[in-house]
Formats: structure tokens, C-alpha cells, sequence
């Protein structure tokens, strides 16, 4: 991959010099001018794609990005005579508050996603064309640019524009490449695939979704800011039409609104597709036949017609994965295989002492959820390096402490400590950096990338530079008995390798403190031999492991310490053996 | 209603029709039939999208005016071809469809294509090119900076004054003269600024105006603003009104039981409002209605039942020439008279020679010596009269008087 | 300050008007919520519905009623069909938006075909009835319509929480993996949702027909704010999207009456995004 990485720029900024030449060439400057909607297109798509594309947020509202753009680089323009090329920074600046000011007001709300955060962008939308059309900025007259001189780069009014419209593609396309290929990017499609996991997984969501709409308006902000002086008659209506957000959303999806180029592709096919039955004089059949294209471009290619394509380029190259299901089995006989040759230490490991550090400190923790008194004042200590199991009935709140500790939810009061420093407060995303790390019962794999994308992910944000998060990836692989999966994508992974999954992208970033939701659920009792073993060695490692778990046969045989909880607290501490036979514990279970 | 629509291909206009009419017309003496390579005159209409209702009546007249033309001797003895393209009634398309036809096809001429915006797209298409364009329905005069651009519907140059006065003078020659008047327009840039003057000039007569309501344009739920103008009861309604949006108020009216006494609509669609039972006796603008005296000016005679039967065989609704259809006629009749005076296709002697002159047209004489390259405003109010539309004013082109209830 | 007399008339106008637009919005919310489906296309077909409505009246003077005789079945099957496309090539939420942008499109095109770019009006003798009570008039056409609205929601929602079918289609959309390992036939229910949907949308244009002017370019001019009627009234729930109508169609109606007309659509949309940010329980 990394022999790659100069490649792209470099043929972007070749185009982008040849492409220069284009004005001289002496063609019809009718030419430029299609060339320039060509590039606009492709600018505002691409610029869509980089939060709703790449992070998931779906926006209907990129109309009020680029009218921002216009209205401002054509009021400056026109009503305080600002040199034009002047106005373009600005307007982008202008656009970029506004994706700010709406992300600010949603980003934090996690139940703002989805169709409602495209409601919010549509609302955005109206509200700004209203206000605009309601004030001197527009007051219903229109802004009228003809007295504004054009910017003069070459030439011809219509070279000028056609650079600019060059410049903003190319850049638009340079910043939607190198996002792709940074780490920025790979949380933004983490982001995507599962927000609360990328989170817990260190990915800081709220920055990167602060600046992903940033760039995203920037961008469409500038190319407004030239789209102005084209169109040189600016009303709101035409501004603010539902025609912007539809079409862009159309083309990035068409080529592929994950991939860099697929906007693009898309935003290019299409415009030359209309402009070309529209300038032979075929309008409403034109119409007709893009619409039935699109049809059948997404249903045959659901995911973009670029990433296809390289799916097919790729498929052609590599040999074909071992995923057929002979391999599958023989694969889980090698993992009982491999794990048998290592020497398991037996569970009769460090007995606890006093003396032993105590790792991880929970100190009175209450949290209610809205009535429910979810903790009520729950106090624990965990040390280092033991198996910490803790049980009790459904609703004690075990899952809440889980998520308490690796920073889901805030809590009400009490504290949590790890290694002395207080991590209760501090943002999920940086409770992975101070050494914690958890799996979720029902896998959360981050569906669009492969096993090994998924760990390296997770290393990657777990604090691991870039140059060894690939191998470090492909060693806890490996050490989990999934390295044979490795490129293989969590639909195609059964159950019990979604779960080993889980456990590689938690012991990827060698976490002090490993939690545990119920890792056994689902399984066989081979596979839960087998996992047990795994725990072991893992703790081997020096990891401190706390799990919850229903399986008591798990419990009782993992378990250095159990502790029990009911009602929001924790009940007691002890060895299993005393444990299991405490007349208290047995009662909450069992009842008298 | 399984007619199609004539499909909006571009338009080969030749001598072919113009046999077929030369002997349908009757004509008694026979000229030459225009021969040679054709002359090619390009240009834009909104053939489809929302302006797509009133654009088709323009396509209509400049067809009929180019079959009328092929039909006799042409333009300097050659064919005319009217290339014709959809600008889906987009200003950027507008653009850079004008800039392909005069930089890529290389029409000889070019004529404006429909509304405000999209000619001033074409406008400056047209300037940069030095290519004389002229348009019809450009109804904000002060934004056409361009000065070969001409002007062929007398908006003349300040119609946001000077128009509010005409309408004014008309009402309070009634038996009755409103003495309060409610304003509502919509927010559509050449309907409000003419809203704008009528509330000037209105208090400057001396009326009070207790109402005055921008609408958006698009708005499709006229419930609340006939609530308001029901509660404000005034004399004189006047909307700054475009398309079906009359239609659209006054069925709100009926629905609360309330009336108009007097009304106005500035830029309505033609043969809606004359069908509605509810827009009896309303007022609206005009520069030419197919009756006298404006039916016996040049050409005329011809033209009206031409474009009704051409307006029929495309299925449209209200077949009499309207002041819109004449608009585009007079773009090509000014152009093709400059053409034929000079007798040349050089844009510099045209322009100067508009520029020098005044021309008679269906639409009275039109001279190009004022700012903005207009003459003399000469805009009309006409009413709805029996199921037709009647100039009312001024009183020396009317052809009726105006009816009260 | 306005009268009482206008605020009162504006607010009725208004709350009759919102009916239609729950009508509108009820096809898309339940397509969209339980079938995890975005039908653009909706749009497209309710105002080809209209289209139908207006044409059966011209050519054989039927009533708007009858008409709906014959629209309905069609578009169920309409529904029906499109629904299987979509299991067919396994069209995710993303997808379906796409190409349901088509069909609406194709439609669009088929509209402007048959019937050109002008506007057209289905004339009816009640066009303009209206029954007076006091000093305030209430329109015959949009009362129907909001009649129409509230007895096909009520329905709908008793249909979806008492019904089997109903209950399994939830359970569906909640969890699909869990509702089929307990047996809940997806596939059959969907069709019928589907068929539904389209069938809503049918009825919908029978009444943009009778009420509003018809052009090809007003399926777009819909779209604002029915997906606004829809995401607040939370998708998947048909009393929701015409509560969530009504309430636009009054806050518009308000606004008009005391603000300049123009500003309306700031009115309802600020109303919107606060209620969003804000997320009152009641909600």
C-alpha cells in the first residue's frame, strides 16, 4: 500500500497541469464551459462524500453550503466591491461556520443520526434560503453581477472560470484522496460502520466529525463562491432547489460514495449524460433514459460502480481466499491444534494477595437512568494481573458497570480509577489510550472492512503508530487462530470468529485492563473450551481480565476472584469456592 | 388527449412547409421561394420544468413566424432555420447553451429565450460574443446593462413607476375609484418590484394600503393570505401574480365566501383565469390582445389564425395569440426588419440601425433611443370579459370599457 | 395585531390543509419505518394518481370516488411489483433512494408526455364549497381529506398493532434475524405494506386533484416538507405522520396569518429543529 501513496497525487497533479493547457487549445469556449459544470458536479460530490460518504452522515443539505457560497462571494462582489477572486476564501469560510455551527448543535446528540440528522440539513436548508430571501441579502430582487468585473486568470471570461472551476475539482479530489488514505479517514469510515464502537475503540468521533463537515462546506462553499460569477444572476429559488441535494447524493452514490473517485465517476457520467441528450434536443427522453440507467446501475451495483470495478480488477489479480467451508473446518481444527502445543499455564496462576497493586479502582459509582437507579453505589477492586468474574441476576447491572468503566455513559457520582489516574469523565475514545479495553457480546465488527482492517483499526487508535499497526494486526491475528481470515469481511465470518475478532481488536492495543461482555454466550462446549484457554493465555500476557458471564462453568473455572452484584451494588467479593456456596448468593439467584 | 406534445426537437423550419402554405394561404401572387443556405437564428426556451406552461406559447409564435416567413421570400432570399434548445429553465443551462450555439454551431443571429433570469444568462453570452439579442419578456429593464441587447415588448425603461400609474389611472376612472387597496405579491423578482411602485405610488394618489404581503414563489396553500385579504376588505385587490397563482387566490377567496371587488393580477397564465367562474371582471397586464385595434396592425391577420392552429395541434388550452405568444413574434419580426433594412447579418450595423429607428409592430411602434435601450413604456390592462380578455386601458387602444359588478 | 377572527380561520385552514399533507406523508413514513425503504417514488405516484383523476373526470366524467376505485388496486400492485425489484437484487436503504429516484423520474417523464408541461385543474362543483360556522369557513375538500387522513391512519395503526400481520411486519423492522428465527414470514407481509403504501399514495393524488393545480414539476416541490412530516412524526407510526402534518399545516397556517407570508417556511422548519433538538417525551 505504501508504495502507492505518492501515486495518486502525483497523477492528479499531472491531469490538472494538462488540463491547464485546455483554454489555449483555441476550441470553442463553449467547451470550457461544459467542461466547468463537469467540474463543479464533481467538486460538490465529492465534497458530500466526505461526511456522508465516508462517515455516514447522510445530508440532504449541501444546498445551503454552496448558496452560502454564492450569496457571499456575490454580495461582497456586488454590493461592497470586493475584487472577486477575493470573495472565494471568504465564502468558503462562511460556509464552513455554518457546517460547523449545525454540527455543534447535533454532533453531540447521539440520537440525531440517520434520517433525522438529514431532516436537520434539509430543515438548515430552507431556513437559511428563507432568511436570505426575507433580508437585503437577496429581499426578493435577486443579486445581479453584471457590473462585477470576472476574475482574470487567462484570457476569455469563460477560461477563467474553467480554471477555477480546475482548481476546485482537482482540490477537491486531492482532499478527498489523501482523507481516504489517513488515519482521519479510517476512523471517519470506522464512524460509518458503527459510531459508538468507533468510539470505545478510540476513534475522538465528535473532532472528526467537526472536521469532516468543515471540509465538506468548505469545499461546497468555495465552489459556490465561483459557481456566483457563472451564473451571474443569483435568486433563491434556483439557489436553494431540491435539485443540488438530490443530484449530488445521486452521484456519489452511483459511483460509489465510500471511494474517493466514486462521486467523480458518478458526478461525470451523469452530467454528461444530460447535457448530452439535453443539447441534441431530447430533453424529456433524456430524462428518461438517465433515470432508467440509474436503476439499473444501483441494483446491479449496490455498493458504487468504482468500487466494483476494483472489486473486479482485484479479483482478477489474487488468487481466490480460502473461504470455502472445507477450509473453514479445517481451520478450527488447527486452532485446537495450535492452542494445545502452547503451554497453558494451569488456573492455579498468582494466587491474590494484599500485596498485589490494585489496578483498577471503583469507588461508590451511582447512575441513574432517568428513574432506574441502574448503580446504586457500586465499589470494587480489581488487581493486577488476575481474572476478575463477575456475576449476578439480570438487571443487577453488570453491563451498566461494563459500560461505565470503558466510558459509554457518564456517571452520576463515585469515581474509576485506573492505575491512579481517574478515567471516569474523560471521553470514551480516550479511555483505550490509558490501557482499557472491552469486547461487546453481540460482535460489533465494523462491517465494511476485513478482519485484519478491523484489529488494525483499532491499533491504529488505540495509540499505535501507522508503521506498526499492520503487523501488530496481523500478530494478534494470528494469535487468536484467525489469521487464515484474515482478509475475509465479518459477513462471511461465523459466530465464534466474530468473536475471536472482538477479542483480537481488544488485545491489539495490549490493554492493562481487559473487560469481557459475556464471551462465551453462543458458544459450544468445545468452543468454550477452547476460549477459556484463550483467556488464560491472555492473562498470561500480563493483562488484568474482568468478565461477566452467565456460563458458571466458564465462571467458576476462568475465575481467580468472583465478585457478585445485585441491585446496582456490589454484594460481596471471594474466591469461587466460597462464592458459589455463600447462602446470600444463592438466594438472589434462587430466591429462598 | 392521446395527442403527444410535438416532441421538443430542434426545429428544421424549410421550404417544404412553406410550399403547403403558399397554397393553403391563398396567396394571389406568387413570390420566389427563399432558396440558398439558410439563414440560422439560435436561441433557448424553457421547454421543460416549471416555466415550461408559458415558454411553449413562445415556441409556438416564433415557429408560426419563421413558417410565415419561409412561406414568402424568406429573409434576404434565404430559408430561415430557428435552432431551438431546452434550457429546462435553468440560467446555467441558459448559459451554456447560448455559448454552444454561438461558438460551437455558429448561428448566424440569436433571439432571447423566456424570463428574467435566463435571458440575463444569455445576456452575457451574448456580450461577450458582440451578438445583438433581443428579448421579450425581460421585466426588470434596469439589469439590462448589455447595449446591444433590445428590448421588444414595451416594458419601457422605468416600468416599476410607470406602470403602478397606468393601473392607478385606470381604476379611478371607474364610476366608483377604490379608495383603499391591499397588495400581495409574490417573491418573484420582476412581479415584486412592480408590487413595490404600486405601494409608492398608490399612497402618493392618496389610497391607503392597510395590507401589503409577499408570498413565495411556489407557495401552494393560499388559505391564510385570503384570510387577510377577507379581513382587510379593501376596494382594490392588486397580486403581483404569476402563472396560476390568481387562480389559486381567488378559489382561497371563494372558499371564505369573499369577493373582490376590484382585482388585478400582474402576469397570470392566460386561459386559466378566464375560465374561472371566480375571476370575473379581473384586471391584468398586457401589450396586445387579438382584437382591434391592436388585430388589424401589421401582420396580424395572418399570424392569429395561424398560431391557433398551430396552438391546437399541440394540445394547449387557451389557442388565442396572447400578449406573451406576440412578445416572441416581435423579437422575430424586429430582428428579421433590421436584417432585411441593412441587409446585412453583421450584429454592429444591426444594433445601429435599431438604435436609429422606430419600428412598427403588432405591439404599436418601438423605438430603442431611451435607457436601457427602450422607447416609450406602452404597457396595458386588460379584463376578462365574457370568457375573453378586453383591453380596458388606455382608453385609445381599448376595445371595450371596463365592466364593474 | 390580527383578529381573532383571522387567527381562528388561519389555525382551521391550516390544521385541514396539514390533513393532506399526513395523507401524503403516511405511505412514505410506513415504507420507510418498517421496511426500511426511502420511496421517492411516492411522491411521483401520488401525483400520477392525480393525473388519473383528473383525466377519468375529463374523458368519462368520473367521479373522483370511482376514479379511486381504479387507482387503488392499480398502485397496490404498482407497490407490490416495486417491492419485489427491491428483494430481488437485495436493495439496502441507500439503494432504494437511488432507484426510486429513478422510477420518480421515469414518471415524471411519463406524466409530462401525456399530459405536457401546463398546468391542468380537475374541475369539481365543490372546488370551492365551504360550510360556514360563525364567522369561519370551513373548505369541504381539505375536510375530506383530513377525514380521509385520520380514518386510514386510525385503521392503519390497529392494523399494525392488533393485527398478526401487523405486529410481525414491527417485529420485522425491529429485528429481522430474530423475527424470522421465530417464524414471522417476512416476504409476505412486506409485499402487502408495499402494495399498501403505493395504494396511500393513490389516494393522496385523488385529493392533490381535487385540490391543488397540477403540473409535472410539483412532485419535487413536495418533498421538503413531507419528509419533515414524516421524521416527526417518527417513521413506521401513520398516527405520527398526520399529527405531525396537522401540526406543520397549523404552524404555516399561524405564520401566514401574522408573519409576511414569505417567512412561513422559517416558522415551521425552526419549529422543527428545535422540537428534534429538544425531543420532549411526549413526543
Amino acid at each position: 500500500m505504501t508504495q502507492h501513496r505518492f501515486q495518486v497525487p502525483v497523477v492528479l497533479a499531472v491531469i490538472s497541469i494538462g488540463m491547464a493547457f485546455f483554454p489555449f487549445l483555441g476550441l470553442p469556449a463553449f467547451y470550457d464551459s461544459f467542461l466547468y459544470i463537469v467540474f463543479y458536479w464533481v467538486s460538490l460530490a465529492t465534497s458530500w462524500t466526505l461526511l456522508s460518504g465516508f462517515a455516514g452522515y447522510f445530508s440532504l443539505g449541501h444546498a445551503a453550503y454552496l448558496g452560502a457560497g454564492m450569496y457571499t462571494s456575490a454580495t461582497l462582489a456586488a454590493k461592497f466591491g470586493w475584487p472577486y477572486l477575493a470573495t472565494i476564501p471568504v465564502a468558503a469560510l462562511v460556509a464552513a461556520s455554518l457546517g460547523c455551527g449545525v454540527g455543534a448543535l447535533v454532533f453531540r446528540l447521539p440520537r440525531l443520526r440517520g434520517e433525522l440528522f438529514a431532516l436537520m440539513t434539509l430543515a438548515v436548508t430552507f431556513i437559511l434560503a428563507t432568511v436570505i430571501l426575507n433580508t437585503p441579502i437577496d429581499g426578493g430582487s435577486g443579486v445581479f453581477l453584471s457590473a462585477v468585473p470576472p476574475p482574470q486568470i487567462v484570457e476569455s471570461q469563460s477560461g477563467s472560470i474553467y480554471m477555477l472551476g480546475l482548481f476546485m475539482c482537482m482540490g477537491s479530489l486531492t482532499i478527498a484522496w489523501w482523507v481516504s488514505k489517513s488515519k482521519f479517514g479510517k476512523g471517519l469510515f470506522a464512524i460509518h460502520d458503527d459510531e459508538d464502537v468507533a468510539e470505545a475503540k478510540g476513534v475522538p468521533t465528535y473532532r472528526y466529525k467537526m472536521l469532516a463537515i468543515a471540509l465538506s462546506s468548505g469545499i461546497a462553499g468555495a465552489v459556490g463562491g465561483v459557481h456566483a460569477i457563472y451564473v451571474g444572476f443569483l435568486t433563491v429559488a434556483e439557489t436553494f432547489g431540491i435539485a443540488v441535494p438530490l443530484s449530488v447524493i445521486l452521484m456519489s452514490v452511483l459511483g460509489g460514495a465510500r471511494h474517493w473517485l466514486g462521486p467523480a465517476f458518478g458526478a461525470t457520467l451523469i452530467t454528461v449524460a444530460l447535457f448530452g441528450l439535453a443539447s441534441s434536443g431530447q430533453t424529456i427522453l433524456g430524462r428518461a433514459v438517465v433515470a432508467a440507467f440509474l436503476i439499473i446501475a444501483v441494483l446491479w451495483l449496490p455498493e458504487g460502480i468504482v468500487p466494483a470495478f476494483l472489486q473486479k480488477l482485484k479479483r482478477r489479480q489474487t488468487s481466490p481466499d480460502t473461504s470455502t467451508e472445507g477450509a473453514r473446518s479445517v481451520h478450527g481444527d488447527d486452532l485446537t491444534h495450535q492452542m494445545k502445543d502452547m503451554v497453558i499455564p494451569e488456573k492455579g496462576m498468582p494466587k491474590v494477595t494484599q500485596e498485589q497493586k490494585v489496578i483498577l479502582e471503583i469507588h461508590d459509582v451511582h447512575k441513574l437512568f432517568g428513574g432506574v437507579h441502574a448503580l446504586a453505589g457500586a465499589t470494587l477492586q480489581v488487581y493486577e494481573g488476575e481474572i476478575l468474574g463477575l456475576i449476578g441476576p439480570n438487571g443487577c447491572g453488570k453491563t451498566t458497570l461494563m459500560n461505565m468503566i470503558s466510558g459509554h455513559f457518564a456517571l452520576n457520582s463515585g469515581s474509576i480509577t485506573l492505575d491512579g489516574v481517574l478515567i471516569s469523565g474523560l471521553p470514551a475514545h480516550e479511555t483505550v489510550q490509558r490501557g482499557l479495553a472491552r469486547t461487546y457480546q453481540i460482535p460489533r465488527p465494523f462491517a465494511h472492512m476485513t478482519a485484519l482492517e478491523n484489529v488494525e483499526l483499532c491499533a491504529l487508535f488505540g495509540g499505535i503508530n501507522a508503521r506498526e499497526a499492520n503487523d501488530k494486526a496481523n500478530y494478534w491475528l494470528e494469535f487468536c487462530g484467525l489469521q487464515e481470515r484474515a482478509h475475509v469481511l465479518p459477513i462471511d465470518l461465523n459466530l465464534r470468529e466474530r468473536k475471536v475478532l472482538e477479542l483480537a481488536r481488544a488485545l491489539v492495543t495490549q490493554p492493562r485492563v481487559l473487560l469481557l461482555d459475556e464471551v462465551m454466550s453462543g458458544l459450544n462446549p468445545t468452543e468454550v473450551d477452547t476460549a477459556i484457554r484463550l483467556v488464560r493465555q491472555i492473562r498470561a500476557q500480563g493483562t488484568t481480565i474482568v468478565f461477566v458471564e452467565h456460563l458458571m462453568r466458564a465462571v467458576v473455572q476462568l475465575s481467580d476472584r468472583i465478585a457478585v452484584m445485585n441491585e446496582g451494588k456490589v454484594l460481596m467479593t471471594g474466591l469461587p469456592e466460597q462464592v458459589m456456596h455463600d447462602p446470600q448468593v444463592k438466594t438472589i439467584y434462587f430466591g429462598q | 388527449m392521446s395527442q403527444k406534445l410535438i416532441s421538443s426537437n430542434r426545429r428544421v423550419v424549410m421550404n417544404t412547409i412553406a410550399g403547403g402554405l403558399l397554397i393553403s394561404t391563398g396567396m394571389g401572387s406568387l413570390h420566389a421561394a427563399p432558396s440558398g443556405k439558410p439563414i440560422r437564428i439560435g436561441g433557448t426556451l424553457s421547454l421543460t420544468g416549471p416555466l415550461a406552461q408559458t415558454a411553449l406559447l413562445h415556441k409556438i409564435a416564433g415557429e408560426t413566424f419563421v413558417d410565415i416567413l419561409n412561406s414568402g421570400p424568406g429573409l434576404l432570399g434565404r430559408p430561415v432555420e430557428w435552432v431551438l434548445l431546452d434550457d429546462q429553465s435553468k440560467p446555467e443551462v441558459t448559459r451554456s447553451l447560448y455559448e454552444k450555439l454561438i461558438t460551437v454551431d455558429k448561428v448566424d443571429l440569436i433571439v432571447g429565450p423566456y424570463a428574467t433570469n435566463s435571458i440575463l444568462a444569455a445576456m452575457g453570452v451574448a456580450q461577450r460574443y458582440g451578438k445583438v439579442i433581443i428579448q421579450s419578456s425581460m421585466g426588470i429593464p434596469k439589469l439590462a446593462t448589455y447595449d446591444m441587447q433590445f428590448p421588444a415588448s414595451p416594458f419601457g425603461p422605468n416600468p416599476g413607476v410607470d406602470y403602478p400609474g397606468v393601473i392607478l389611472d385606470c381604476v379611478a376612472s371607474l364610476p366608483q375609484p377604490p379608495k383603499s387597496m391591499a397588495v400581495v405579491t409574490s417573491k418573484f423578482p420582476s412581479a415584486q418590484f412592480i408590487a413595490e411602485g404600486m405601494r409608492e405610488v398608490g399612497k402618493q394618489r392618496g389610497l391607503s394600503v392597510p395590507l401589503y404581503l409577499e408570498y413565495e414563489f411556489g407557495t401552494r396553500d393560499f388559505a391564510s393570505i385570503a384570510a387577510r385579504i377577507k379581513d382587510a376588505n379593501v376596494d382594490f385587490l392588486w397580486v403581483g401574480a404569476l402563472g396560476l397563482e390568481g387562480n389559486q387566490l381567488l378559489e382561497a377567496l371563494k372558499k371564505l365566501n369573499y369577493s373582490p371587488k376590484i382585482h388585478y393580477y400582474l402576469y397570470p397564465a392566460p386561459g386559466p383565469l378566464l375560465a374561472s367562474p371566480e375571476a370575473k371582471n379581473a384586471l391584468a397586464q398586457t401589450f396586445f390582445e387579438d382584437h382591434p385595434p391592436f388585430s388589424t396592425r401589421i401582420g396580424v391577420e395572418k399570424l392569429s389564425p395561424m398560431y391557433r392552429a398551430r396552438a391546437v395541434k399541440a394540445g394547449v388550452p387557451y389557442t388565442n395569440l396572447d400578449s406573451q405568444a406576440a412578445g416572441t413574434y416581435n423579437v422575430f419580426y424586429l430582428l428579421t426588419k433590421a436584417v432585411e433594412a441593412t441587409k446585412s447579418l453583421d450584429d454592429k450595423v444591426l444594433a445601429a440601425w435599431l438604435k436609429k429607428n422606430t419600428v412598427e409592430t403588432l405591439m404599436g411602434p418601438i423605438s430603442f433611443n431611451g435607457p436601457f435601450n427602450h422607447g416609450p413604456a406602452r404597457m396595458l390592462v386588460k379584463q376578462v370579459q365574457n370568457g375573453k380578455w378586453v383591453v380596458v386601458w388606455p382608453k385609445d387602444v381599448a376595445g371595450g370599457a371596463i365592466l364593474t359588478q | 395585531m390580527p383578529s381573532m377572527t383571522l387567527l381562528t380561520q388561519a389555525l382551521i385552514s391550516g390544521l385541514l390543509a396539514g390533513g393532506l399533507y399526513g395523507l401524503m406523508g403516511m405511505g412514505l413514513s410506513l415504507s420507510w419505518g418498517l421496511l426500511r425503504l426511502v420511496n421517492l417514488s411516492h411522491f411521483a405516484l401520488a401525483v400520477l394518481g392525480a393525473y388519473i383523476t383528473y383525466q377519468l373526470g375529463a374523458d368519462f366524467n368520473l367521479a373522483p370516488g370511482i376514479s379511486l376505485v381504479f387507482i387503488a388496486p392499480s398502485f397496490f400492485l404498482f407497490g407490490v411489483g416495486l417491492h419485489w425489484v427491491f428483494k430481488k437484487f437485495k436493495v439496502n436503504e441507500f439503494g432504494s433512494l437511488l432507484v426510486t429516484f429513478g422510477v420518480a423520474v421515469l414518471l415524471e417523464t411519463l406524466i409530462q408526455w401525456f399530459w405536457t408541461a401546463d398546468f391542468r385543474r380537475f374541475e369539481s362543483p365543490w372546488g370551492t364549497v365551504s360550510y360556514q360556522v360563525g364567522p369561519i369557513y370551513i373548505p369541504l375538500l381539505e375536510t375530506l381529506a383530513c377525514l380521509t387522513a385520520m380514518v386510514l391512519s386510525g385503521l392503519t395503526w390497529l392494523w399494525l398493532n392488533q393485527t398478526y400481520i401487523g405486529k410481525a411486519l414491527r417485529a420485522s423492522a425491529q429485528d429481522p434475524e430474530i423475527a424470522a428465527a421465530f417464524g414471522v414470514n417476512h416476504a409476505r407481509q412486506s409485499y402487502v405494506l408495499s402494495g399498501i403504501c403505493s395504494a396511500y399514495a393513490g389516494v393522496a393524488g385523488v385529493f392533490i386533484a381535487l385540490i391543488t393545480t397540477l403540473s409535472p414539476s410539483q412532485i419535487w416541490s413536495w418533498l421538503g416538507v413531507i419528509f419533515a412530516v414524516v421524521i416527526i412524526g417518527r417513521l413506521g407510526n401513520p398516527l405520527g405522520a398526520l399529527i405531525a402534518g396537522v401540526a406543520i399545516g397549523a404552524c404555516e397556517g399561524l405564520a401566514m396569518a401574522v408573519f409576511n407570508p414569505a417567512w412561513a417556511p422559517m416558522v415551521s422548519f425552526s419549529l422543527l429543529i428545535i422540537v428534534l433538538i429538544w425531543q420532549p417525551k411526549w413526543l
